[in-house]
């Protein structure tokens, strides 16, 4: 086994190149629209949050000329239902597409899935090339699970509940409502909100790097995936191969 | 104080106190403006407080500082005064009753039986359960005792305060006591909360009005509060909000935005999160309300609130035992943490991938 990605007599490639890499589309279009919507809302839901809960730079003059915070909130509340909206969407692909779209998914009950997970786990420690995956392996499974849909959930809760408070009683009160006494009251749901938010941001620097290991190490043109769909593979990677 | 036993209406004695029935009218009319109903309604209030018997009302005091009394008899509208002690047959009040001793509690005793179903339990204050609740006691009884059976035949319990509706400073943490608002002490009664350290008066005064009027408790929300006077956050009826949306915030006392009354958010101020109608009655006759004073909202109608401090900053600590941290430090720290991770991960594969390169080692065959 080799830390990097193997290599091969450059010649036989040129002769046969489909024995030796081949590509596979992984993730479909929604997979890959969600996955940039929902990049892009949630940085700037995070920004605009960090600037709600601590504005900066107070404009002079007089108030009736202004409208800054109130543009950062409307900023993070139409960034909130989009995200809401492609976050929905990505889930209802999690059964209408294909298998890689289940990918990883933390079947706890699945002797394998435990399996799968340990040795991802170990291969990332070890700095070894180790087992390679098309879809989501299941550590990225647990990362997804807890980061992006539990939190997201959370933040979606949290959020939708204090957004209706400015009209107690409408529709979105009567949906979301139940959560501000659930969690002790409109100020400490508002400390929740806030906390989670810092979810995202660890979760963005384990993505981020863990794409760009996993896309040298194996070779597997990860990076550009989420843009293309297809993923790489090569001699050796499958048993079927 | 009129006897029960007259069985007079809040007319009757109002005229036996010198006021006339223009005053009454007004009066009744304001209550229906601060109640947040139509002009027709009028009428109906002013003939239940002219026909119906005065509302018998047992008003018990536990574990508190008597601020919803003192709000309430200082009821700021000039003919309010009168009309508010003596709407209610007030009968049995700690604080307020000429009869002391055994003769008190006989008094309770004889209005809980002769008006069973009937009258209207007020409580201020909670009650503290540890030990039995041998923390607050009256006559030798628990005050818990005492609550539980005078609750057992009311025809309602009105919690007044935030003492009574959630905890207020006596349930605080590590509450040594064991208080619990009324409605974790009491089943199976219709409760209503009105929250406020003290509640405002006007407020008081609406929600006994409501239930002599209507002879029903008013529309609650999920906290059990009536939506017409916590119907709404102080943020959304504040005056200072357009310097909120505009972005221009008081970041210190007496800076420059101070003067120029702008929004108090970043001193810490509660009025995001917080249900009360205090921008709209005020206090003390209407003079005004901390934030008008250039003070944030504490959010003294709220649960928890001093467990949500501190006072002058925006957000509280994450309360998880054993961190004392909010939660930009512990999201910092978080990050940190997963920055030192990665980067870890990354010199270390850095190493690895220098050292197999001198080797000159590569495996033919991939796997
Ligand atoms: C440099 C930019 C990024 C690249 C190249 C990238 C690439 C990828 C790739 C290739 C996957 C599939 C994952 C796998 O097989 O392990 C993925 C999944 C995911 N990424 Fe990113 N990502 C980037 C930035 C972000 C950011 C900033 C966020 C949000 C904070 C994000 C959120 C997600 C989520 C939620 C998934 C799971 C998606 C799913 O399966 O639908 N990504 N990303
Ligand atoms: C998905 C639906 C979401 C909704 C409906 C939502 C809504 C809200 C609302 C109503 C506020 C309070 C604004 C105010 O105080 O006036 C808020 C604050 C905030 N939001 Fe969101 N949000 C959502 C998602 C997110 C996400 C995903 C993040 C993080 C990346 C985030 C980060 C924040 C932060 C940091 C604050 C400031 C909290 C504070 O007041 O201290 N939000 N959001
Ligand atoms: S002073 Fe308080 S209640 Fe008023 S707008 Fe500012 S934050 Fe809201
Ligand atoms: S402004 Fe806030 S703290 Fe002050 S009395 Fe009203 S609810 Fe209580």
């Amino acid at each position: 086994m080799s830390t990097a990605v193997p290599e091969f007599d450059p010649q036989e490639i040129a002769l046969h190149p489909e024995d030796y890499f081949r590509r596979q589309l992984v993730w479909q279009l929604p997979v890959r629209i969600t996955h940039w919507v929902n990049a892009a809302c949630l940085i700037v839901l995070f920004l605009t949050g960090l600037y709600i809960s601590h504005p900066l730079l107070a404009p002079s003059g007089e108030a009736v000329r202004h409208f800054v915070m109130g543009r950062v909130r409307q900023i993070h509340f139409v960034a909130a239902m989009i995200f809401t909206v492609s976050f929905l969407a990505r889930i209802y692909w999690f059964w209408m597409g294909n298998a890689y779209s289940r990918s990883g998914f933390p079947y706890v009950w699945r002797p394998e899935w435990w399996k799968d997970l340990f040795r991802q786990g170990t291969d990332y420690l070890r700095l070894e090339r180790g087992h390679a995956h098309l879809g989501h392996n299941s550590l990225g499974g647990v990362a997804y699970t807890l980061f992006v849909i539990f939190l997201g959930w959370c933040q979606i809760f949290t959020g939708m509940a204090m957004y209706s408070e400015s009209n107690p009683g409408g529709f979105l009160n009567r949906v979301f409502g139940w959560v501000l006494p659930l969690l002790g009251g409109s100020f400490t749901t508002r400390m929740w909100h806030h906390a989670f938010a810092w979810g995202f941001v660890v979760f963005a620097i384990l993505h981020v790097y863990i794409i760009l290991y996993d896309s040298t190490q194996y070779g597997n043109g990860l990076i550009t995936s989420i843009i293309s769909g297809y993923k790489f593979y090569q001699k050796g990677d499958f048993k079927e191969d | 104080m009129g006897s029960l036993l007259r069985k007079a209406t809040t007319y009757d004695v109002l005229r036996e106190h010198g006021i006339d029935r223009r005053r009454f009218v007004k009066f009744c009319t304001m209550m229906a403006a601060a109640m947040g109903l139509e002009a027709t309604v009028v009428p109906q209030i002013v003939e239940a407080l002219e026909t119906k018997p005065r509302l018998p009302v047992i008003w018990l005091h536990g574990l508190e500082c008597t601020c919803c009394s003192e709000s309430f008899i200082r009821s700021s509208h000039p003919i309010a005064q009168d009309v508010i002690l003596n709407m209610i047959s007030l009968d049995y009040d700690d604080t307020l009753m000429a009869a002391a001793g055994f003769q008190a509690e006989e008094n309770r005793k004889r209005i809980m039986k002769d008006y069973a179903g009937q009258y209207v339990l007020a409580v201020e204050g909670n009650a503290p359960t540890a030990d039995g609740g041998v923390y607050c006691t009256v006559g030798g009884e628990t005050f818990l005792s005492i609550l539980q059976e005078t609750a057992e035949n009311a025809k309602a319990v009105i919690a007044w305060g935030s003492c009574a509706s959630n905890g207020c400073v006596q349930a605080a943490k590590p509450n040594p006591t064991g208080a619990k608002p009324v409605h974790k002490l009491i089943s199976h009664k219709a409760i209503v909360n009105v929250p406020g350290c003290p509640p405002i008066a006007e407020v008081m005064t609406g929600v006994l009005t409501y239930i002599l009027t209507f002879g029903a408790l008013p529309e609650l929300d999920r906290y059990g509060r009536p939506k017409m006077f916590y119907g709404q956050r102080i943020h959304d009826k504040c005056y200072r909000r357009s310097f909120f949306d505009a972005g221009q915030f008081v970041e210190s006392w007496d800076d420059d935005g101070a003067k120029k009354g702008w929004c108090l958010y970043k001193m810490g101020c509660r009025g995001p999160t917080t249900y009360n109608s205090c921008p709209t009655f005020k206090w003390n006759n209407g003079v005004s309300y901390p934030i008008g004073s250039g003070h944030g909202c504490i959010g003294c109608s709220e649960e928890n609130f001093w467990d949500n401090g501190p006072f002058y900053e925006r957000l509280t600590s994450i309360p998880v035992p054993g961190i004392e941290s909010t939660p930009n430090e512990i999201g910092t720290v978080a990050a940190g943490a997963a920055m030192v991770g990665v980067g870890l991960h990354f010199i270390s594969s850095m190493a690895r991938r220098a050292t197999q390169k001198k080797e000159e080692a590569p495996d033919k065959e991939g796997r």
